[in-house]
């Protein structure tokens, strides 16, 4: 049973190391699709969305994450 | 015909990653080795690829069921979250914000950890020293796993980035044999820098391609978007690098 608990502790930390970051690019995730699907706006339009929005959560979850270990 | 515009990459990301996997593995492993000898390490080690194949033969032919843009679309978004997450990572250690991994201290860490195990069980002492073997091969494993799968099945990939893997393997393998010691040269940071680099990258290219997104350039729009990240990651530790003044002594 550890063993197992680990293995899924493991599998849930690949993907939710940070439950900001994980929100953040899930909610770039749905604006992209709404952009392409839900108001039919020109693909690449929602792509770059996709691109530059990933961009600027990178570097304000690396900013956040080094001023919270500089704090405490 | 192998298009290698697009194999390149896949290979590519499946072996990097896979190299900074299986030395993390090969660490634990040698501290088995070490305290208790090969029986228990060889045991555990085979046990879980055991596990990992059985995983692999079970997961594999339900791929080919899933429609392929909703196969891209859902690895795709995987792929970005574990991808930044790594980037992310790498940037703050690069950055200085948080130490560099270091195989040496996590190997005397671990020796010290599974040795204090050993004396307070009281099962068979081979049996504790197995299941950490076990248990660490499992997780990395399962770690190379995904990341084959990720940046393989939304081409058709799986061999050529299952191929990436298993050189990885043999490499680390062979060169730990060799010096029987932990890989503490392995450059993992810079290792780890790329792949969430191209983790990264994959993971806006097949998230895009799942929501229909048609790339210019097709397959060379991936070398576009990794160049990005890469610069962005290089941006995001140099901005948060402490400058040398402000370093408490």
């Amino acid at each position: 049973m550890n063993i197992l608990k680990d293995v899924l502790t493991e599998l849930f930390s690949m993907f939710v190391a940070d439950a900001r970051l994980t929100a953040a690019i899930l909610a770039l995730v749905a604006v992209a699709a709404l952009m392409i699907i839900g108001m039919n706006l020109n693909s690449l339009y929602g792509g770059l969305f996709l691109l530059f929005g990933s961009i600027a959560v990178l570097f304000l979850s690396v900013r956040r994450e080094a001023e919270l270990r500089r704090i405490s | 015909m192998l298009e290698w515009s697009t194999a390149g990459p896949a290979v590519g990301a499946a072996f990097l990653a896979s190299i900074v996997e299986v030395v993390e593995a090969f660490t634990i492993v040698l501290v088995v080795t070490t305290l208790r000898g090969w029986k228990p390490a060889v045991t555990g080690t085979a046990a879980a690829l055991f596990v990992l194949t059985a995983i692999v033969v079970v997961l594999g032919p339900l791929l080919d069921q899933v429609p392929l843009n909703v196969l891209q679309l859902l690895i795709g978004v995987l792929l970005l979250l574990f991808g930044i997450g790594w980037l992310r990572k790498a940037s703050l250690r690069a950055g200085g914000v948080i130490p560099l991994h270091d195989e040496t201290a996590i190997f005397a860490r671990e020796t010290a950890e599974l040795s204090a195990e050993v004396h307070r069980q009281n099962t068979s002492q081979d049996w504790i020293a197995a299941i950490a073997a076990f248990k660490a091969v499992l997780l990395e494993g399962l770690e190379v796993i995904f990341i084959v799968i990720a940046v393989g099945a939304g081409r058709g990939l799986l061999w050529p980035a299952s191929l990436g893997a298993i050189a990885a393997c043999v490499l680390v393998l062979s060169v730990g044999a060799l010096v029987h010691r932990p890989l503490a040269r392995v450059p993992e940071n810079t290792l780890k820098f790329c792949v969430g680099v191209m983790l990264s990258a994959f993971g806006v290219f097949w998230t895009g391609e799942g929501l229909g997104v048609e790339w210019p350039g097709h397959d060379l729009a991936l070398f576009f978007i990794a160049g990005l990240f890469l610069l962005a990651g290089l941006i995001a530790a140099k901005m948060v690098r402490q400058p040398i003044s402000e370093v408490p002594t």
